[in-house]
């Protein structure tokens, strides 16, 4: 994996809290001292759905998943393939104002083929940072 | 100063011909017949989109001159789909103040001249623009805060078809709701998909309507005991628990210790279901019940008119449809007729002393707990 594919992210150095970079302060305690870290860009879906009824502009199917990333940073994603299920392993890139995930085949957590439960009915897998 | 709903005008909730002014006219002429047209010194006006025919509308003065109130003053608000509850909260803090005597507040949307797609952008402005513009709806984000609760409690998908039945029972006895015809969990678990699992039936509908009130100096049946209202972060990524909204939870701490009350004194309740399994985690964050357990307490029947604790017995937004400003108002309505004995057909088993309304903006991104009742002597 190359430096490019990190992902950044944003920690407060006040509080310690991470979440995703903003032009404003930490959305936890207000503090501005706010620094970008760059993070490996896998992330486990704890919810994801497929939009039927887009908003004016986007096509159907339009698929969205709540991501944790590591150190509990969340982000809501454009899913890129079918919609995964909660546990699931994804690998994020940023596109320009949004973000893009797709599910990594293979790696831990994820589901093969055939065996996947509906979104809502599986409890997420607890967080473990990809090694 | 005590201030209490002297009188309340609603309309018929759907899919009406009438454009903005008209409808909030329509509501204003009823309330405003309630009080035998006494004079209102301070007009206090909800609209989250505003929309007439060519475009936003100056709302505030052109009901005022509709109306004839151009000698009162006047305050618009907006703060999506809980401005409802702001207009009222607003009306009530400034008759407390001392400056005025009397309120006419309406709150009012128009919703259906437009499509479906153009309405899902215009409400999607109610989220945080990095997640409005990753194509998030209020649908989209909605399943994700439903798939959470879901998942936490370990609850069968079900219960949002339970709820739906549940608000689509109550609105069949509410003769000025959009839906008038009550629903199976069949077929409401047949309806097609939006963002699953949320279906069709599961969301609040595209509704036109107005609600308005006259708000008074005094005491009644209905006097405001408590206001309580909260701010969240907007982005719901920068929640920690999606199973729980805190502006609900420190909206209804606020309006519980203004009143002096508890959960437990509160005898019927109107909560903000624009997504039909949101009636559960706003029963839970109201303190109304244990959190996890809204569903067996709908199973249960304590909900309902004659149960324990009947909650949205006007069908609430699902059954009621949401003209997204105007619902707050609504809910308050709603309690405010059932403690006034207002409510006809579908009055609650027992007639209430306490009620409380609650209202949501977005994804609970500001909320706002209303607690009306018989004041104490």
């Amino acid at each position: 994996m190359t430096d490019a594919d990190e992902l950044a992210l944003a920690r407060c150095e006040a509080c310690h809290a991470r979440f995703l970079p903003t032009d404003g302060p930490c959305p936890r305690c207000g503090s501005r001292e706010v620094r970008t870290y760059l993070s490996p860009p896998l992330g486990v879906v704890l919810a994801a759905t497929e939009v039927t009824t887009p908003a004016e502009g986007w096509k159907p199917p339009h698929r969205l998943a709540l991501i944790e990333m590591p150190q509990s940073v969340r982000l809501l994603a454009i899913v890129d393939g079918p919609v995964p299920a909660p546990g699931d392993v994804v690998a994020v890139r940023r596109d320009g104002e949004v973000y893009r995930a797709r599910t990594e085949p293979g790696l831990a957590g994820g589901r093969g083929e055939g065996e996947s439960p509906g979104p809502g009915d599986a409890r997420p897998a607890p967080f473990e940072p990809p090694r | 100063m005590s201030v209490h709903v002297a009188s309340l005008g609603m309309g018929r909730y759907g899919k009406r011909p009438e454009g903005l002014i008209d409808l909030a006219t329509e509501a204003a002429n009823l309330a405003l017949e309630g009080v035998g047209r006494r004079p209102i010194d301070l007009l206090v006006v909800g609209s989250m989109m505003a929309l007439g025919k060519h475009g936003p509308e100056a709302l505030l003065p052109r009901l005022a001159s509709r109306l004839g109130l151009e000698s009162a003053q006047g305050l618009r608000l907006d703060s999506a789909s809980g401005t409802g509850g702001m207009t009222f909260h607003a009306a009530a803090l400034a008759l407390e103040s001392g400056r005025y005597q009397r309120a006419l507040v309406v709150a009012a949307e128009k919703m259906t001249d437009r499509t479906t797609a153009v309405v899902t952008r215009a409400l999607a402005a109610s989220l945080d623009a990095s997640e409005a513009a990753a194509g998030g709806t209020m649908p989209a984000l909605a399943s994700l805060v439903t798939q959470r609760y879901l998942q936490r409690y370990r609850l069968p998908d079900t219960i949002c078809d339970e709820a739906t039945v549940h608000a689509r029972a109550n609105a069949v006895a509410n003769p000025t709701a959009h839906f008038q015809k009550a629903v199976t969990a069949a077929e409401v678990a047949a309806s097609r998909p939006v963002a699953l699992p949320l279906r069709l039936l599961h969301c609040s509908a595209i509704s036109d309507g107005a609600t308005a009130l006259i708000l008074e100096r005094g005491t009644g049946p209905a006097t405001v005991l408590g206001l309580g209202q909260a701010l969240d972060s907007i982005r719901i990524v920068d929640r920690d628990d999606l199973t729980t909204f805190a502006a609900s939870r420190l909206a209804a701490q606020r309006a519980y210790e203004d009143a002096h009350l508890a959960p437990s004194d509160i005898q019927v309740a109107e909560v903000h279901d624009a997504f039909s399994p949101f009636l559960f985690v706003h029963m839970e964050d109201l303190g109304l019940c244990e959190p996890g357990t809204g569903p067996r307490a709908l199973a249960a029947g304590e909900i309902r008119r004659d149960g324990r604790l009947p909650v949205n017995p006007s069908g609430g937004v699902i059954g009621r449809g949401h003209p997204v400003a105007a619902s707050g108002l609504a809910e308050i309505a709603e309690v405010a007729l059932q403690l006034r004995g207002e409510a006809g057909a579908r009055a609650i088993a027992r007639t209430p002393t306490i009620g409380l309304a609650h209202a949501m903006s977005g994804i609970a991104a500001h909320n706002f707990v209303t607690i009306l009742g018989r004041a104490a002597p």
